[in-house]
């Protein structure tokens, strides 16, 4: 049991942005191999504060004895939730699938009732956070636009695993992704697809978790066998796909999917540096902060859209990978964690702040939203960023400027 | 699967390795950096001790037998070395100060005289010898920081209690980031009564710029302002840690922070590649040169097992006293106990002894004979052979 592993370093206490913020929880120390000898005798859980957890992994990559911190307090977190009654909250978010599917398609209705101050304090009630303004939806979703773009001879297919965010908040960005992946030579098809179930993990309802996963999966692999890698672009979908539909909710699939799923920026920085792809990078004149995603540096891959930066002339970034922004997903919109998401969303702004950038870059759409919120700087995807150095010496219409919807 | 070759890629992201890869790189080549969690010196007082003795630490080195890892990087290496990482942590916001001539004595939590050489800024007023007069500000329910273990040793001295809200060593060290809470407890020490020159405090001032948060503090109070090193979560060996780590981001070292190296490939003498294990797919990096600075025993780079100890990563033969009854004694701690010495064995060039590989260099901890508990010699001997192995590197890439 690898939990025995542990040596009590506090290699992991030192990584975790709860801990450093909030007393009420004790650390992943302690949430995860201290307490979980005495979560093994089967008894009803009671330690409320193992749901204080944000799950952004830095535990688990902290630890040198190779301690699955995260995941045994993700699973302690599940069996606390299966033998509680869960607040509305957590229901609500588990389903931001649905939430999105029912926002985008009154988009209009949605946006301009969610800033009111009338719905901001029914939702407060109903254990909402306030700090942050609750992200807009686009009635134009990626899902309702062209699911298939890119010559259909071209020898790179791709699958576009764009997740929710993407899909209902920003299809704009969803779409540049897309275009530019097809401006690179690739066949890309965003077939029908649905949440890929983190949320409904973080919010401790694993069935939910398990059937959205069953879904992709199903339709995920008839791609893979058709000869399609699988692309994501969200740090944290690509996470789930990778590392917890074979692990966590043992998909018979997943090890299958795992192997055929990429990076968009590590697919297309690894093709420009194998010679596979070519591609002339124009000068960029910004001073960017790249804030990376605590779920990018779970994946254990490295920075590839760093890998992209260095190439770009005039282009000048900061890699700020040590602060987590604190928002997690939902994590930071329920109440009994505002204090937390909002403490930590200072500090990462702080650390933004002090390399004076003119605009702010992630994986993440969580990150770009909470730390966009602190800083008030511009906050863009790295595919934007490659997008501006491309474009001067592309074809018009490779790249159509587009409005946020 | 990526054609990508870097031209040396190190494994373990420790003091040693991150000194390597960030000589290599002011030398113009690309690095990578490969890590299996975060390494010890996280967790350590993040004071640079580079040999125990009281005649200085190179005369201590001149004492060691021509064997020592420290012998084969030489002097000049050692002192070459030390200044260039003196330079880095000024770059980087976190200057250190202290000389190789001398060692110098500092103030533990528990009152005693830590020998040392050098200290981040903070703990520059840290000095032993100077006279007993200090008060200690201690915080209310901090764990492991108990100010009567120093009054109780030292005659002139006292202590104060401030109750920060939070009680562990990270929740006040992010506390003191917070603009309102520095002036809260600035105006709370202006009001105690404090007769001594000297204010200690456990390190905590703040996870990035401790100087400007002692600082600050020193301005307001009139009085010179030192931390005291605390038990693990350590926030000085943090700073240590990322400080380092951020400079070899900024030279353009990519980093893969993981779950360590599944399996090497190699032909001919030629390590060509890595693979490690990640959470999802495996990922391969290509390199012309290695460094392995993976340490000793308790940051994995070392295993025990049965008959023999092992190397992890490359598997290379490991230097270990023959019979298993000598790798224990009563007490762990014992100068000089056997077990100590293990290790790679390494030529002058920090090439690995016994194994057939060419273009593989070996540094820190995880070298033979270097006897670190004994010597006192841990970051010291990490930062000098980190050096030393990467300039014979960086002489076979040319």
């Amino acid at each position: 049991m690898k939990f025995e592993h542990c040596v009590r370093c506090t290699l992991c206490v030192e990584n975790c942005p709860v801990f450093k913020v909030n007393p009420e929880f004790p650390g992943p120390k302690q949430a995860g191999p201290d307490a979980q000898r005495f979560r093994l005798d089967g008894e009803r859980s009671v330690d409320a504060w193992v749901k204080l957890c944000s799950q952004c992994k830095r535990c688990e990559i902290a630890c040198p004895y190779g301690v699955n911190v995260s995941e045994i307090i993700l699973k302690a977190q599940l069996k606390y939730s299966s033998e509680h009654m869960s607040p509305f909250t957590a229901h609500l978010f588990a389903n931001t699938h649905y939430l999105g599917k029912l926002g985008s398609s009154a988009a209009y209705l949605t946006n301009a009732l969610s800033s009111t101050s009338l719905m901001r304090g029914t939702l407060g009630l109903m254990g909402l956070s306030s700090y942050l303004p609750l992200p807009e939806y686009r009635f134009l979703t990626l899902n309702r636009g062209r699911r298939r773009k890119g010559r259909f001879r071209s020898p790179r297919k791709v699958v576009f695993f764009h997740g929710c965010y993407l899909n209902y908040n920003r299809p704009d960005v969803g779409r540049k992704i897309r275009d530019l992946l097809t401006y690179l030579g690739c066949r890309v098809v965003m077939p029908r697809q649905t949440c890929c179930g983190l949320p409904a993990l973080g919010n401790g309802d694993v069935d939910i978790a398990r059937k959205f996963a069953q879904v992709n999966a199903r339709e995920l692999v008839s791609w893979i066998n058709k000869g399609y890698k699988i692309l994501y672009a969200c740090t944290s979908c690509g996470l789930t796909l990778t590392h917890d539909y074979p692990e966590t909710l043992r998909i018979p699939e997943g090890r299958k999917i795992a192997e055929n799923t990429y990076n968009v920026h590590e697919f297309i920085a690894s093709g420009v540096e194998d010679g596979t792809l070519t591609v002339e990078f124009g000068p960029v004149d910004r001073h960017v902060a790249y804030h990376i995603p605590c779920h990018l540096r779970a994946l254990g891959i490295g920075y590839p859209a760093a890998r992209l930066f260095e190439k770009i002339p005039d282009l000048k970034f900061h890699i700020l990978d040590e602060d987590c922004c604190g928002l997690s997903g939902s994590y930071g919109f329920k109440k009994k964690n505002e204090g937390t998401a909002a403490a930590l969303g200072e500090i990462a702004a702080n650390a933004i702040r002090a390399v004076e950038p003119d605009a702010l870059v992630s994986d993440c759409g969580a990150c770009k939203m909470q730390l966009g919120h602190f800083t008030g700087l511009p906050a863009l995807d790295p595919s934007e960023i490659i997008i501006e150095s491309l474009r001067p010496r592309a074809p018009k219409k490779a790249f159509m400027k587009r409005r946020p919807t | 699967m990526s054609r990508y070759e870097y031209d040396a890629v190190v494994v373990g992201g420790g003091v040693s390795g991150i000194m390597a890869a960030l000589t290599l790189s002011d030398k113009g080549f690309k690095v990578a950096l490969v890590s299996k969690g975060d390494p010890v010196c996280c967790l350590s007082t993040g004071c640079i001790d580079v040999m125990t003795g009281s005649g200085g630490p190179l005369k201590g080195i001149a004492g060691l037998p021509a064997d020592h890892p420290y012998r084969r990087a030489g002097e000049e290496t050692i002192r070459e070395a030390l200044g260039s990482f003196l330079k880095i942590m000024e770059k980087g916001g976190l200057p250190y100060t202290g000389t190789v001539e001398e060692n110098r004595r500092i103030i533990t939590p528990i009152g005693t005289a830590k020998h040392t050489c050098l200290v981040p800024m903070t703990m520059a007023g840290a000095h032993f010898d100077e006279g007993e007069y200090l008060h200690v500000v201690s915080f209310k329910g901090i764990r492991d920081f108990y100010p009567s273990y120093i009054t109780s040793r030292m005659r002139n001295s006292s202590f104060s209690v401030f109750d920060a809200g939070v009680s562990t060593t990270m929740g006040i060290a992010a506390k003191f980031e917070d603009e309102g809470f520095l002036s809260r407890f600035i105006s709370w020490l202006q009001g105690i009564e404090n007769p001594y020159d000297r204010l200690a405090l456990p390190a905590v001032l703040g996870l990035s710029n401790p100087v400007r948060v002692m600082k600050r503090i020193s301005e307001a109070t009139g009085r010179q302002v030192l931390e005291l090193p605390t038990l693990p979560p350590s926030i000085p060996g943090l700073r240590l840690f990322r400080t380092l780590k951020a400079a070899l981001q900024a030279r353009g070292g990519h980093l893969y922070w993981g779950k360590g190296v599944s399996s090497v490939e190699s032909q001919g003498g030629q390590i060509e590649a890595l693979t490690l294990a990640t959470t999802a797919r495996a990922a391969r990096v290509q390199g012309r040169a290695f460094i392995l600075a993976t340490g000793s025993f308790v940051s994995g780079g070392l295993y025990a097992g049965r008959d023999s100890v092992k190397e992890t990563v490359f598997g290379l033969p490991v230097f270990h006293p023959a019979e298993r009854r000598d790798w224990f004694h009563t007490d762990f701690f014992t100068p000089g106990h056997a077990i100590e010495k293990a290790g790679i064995e390494v030529d002058d060039c920090f090439r690995p002894l016994g194994a057939d590989v060419q273009n593989l260099f070996v540094c820190g901890s995880i070298l033979a004979r270097s006897e670190v508990m004994k010597n006192q010699c841990g970051h010291g001997l990490a930062i000098a052979t980190g050096v030393a192995a990467a300039q014979a590197c960086a002489r076979g890439l040319a």
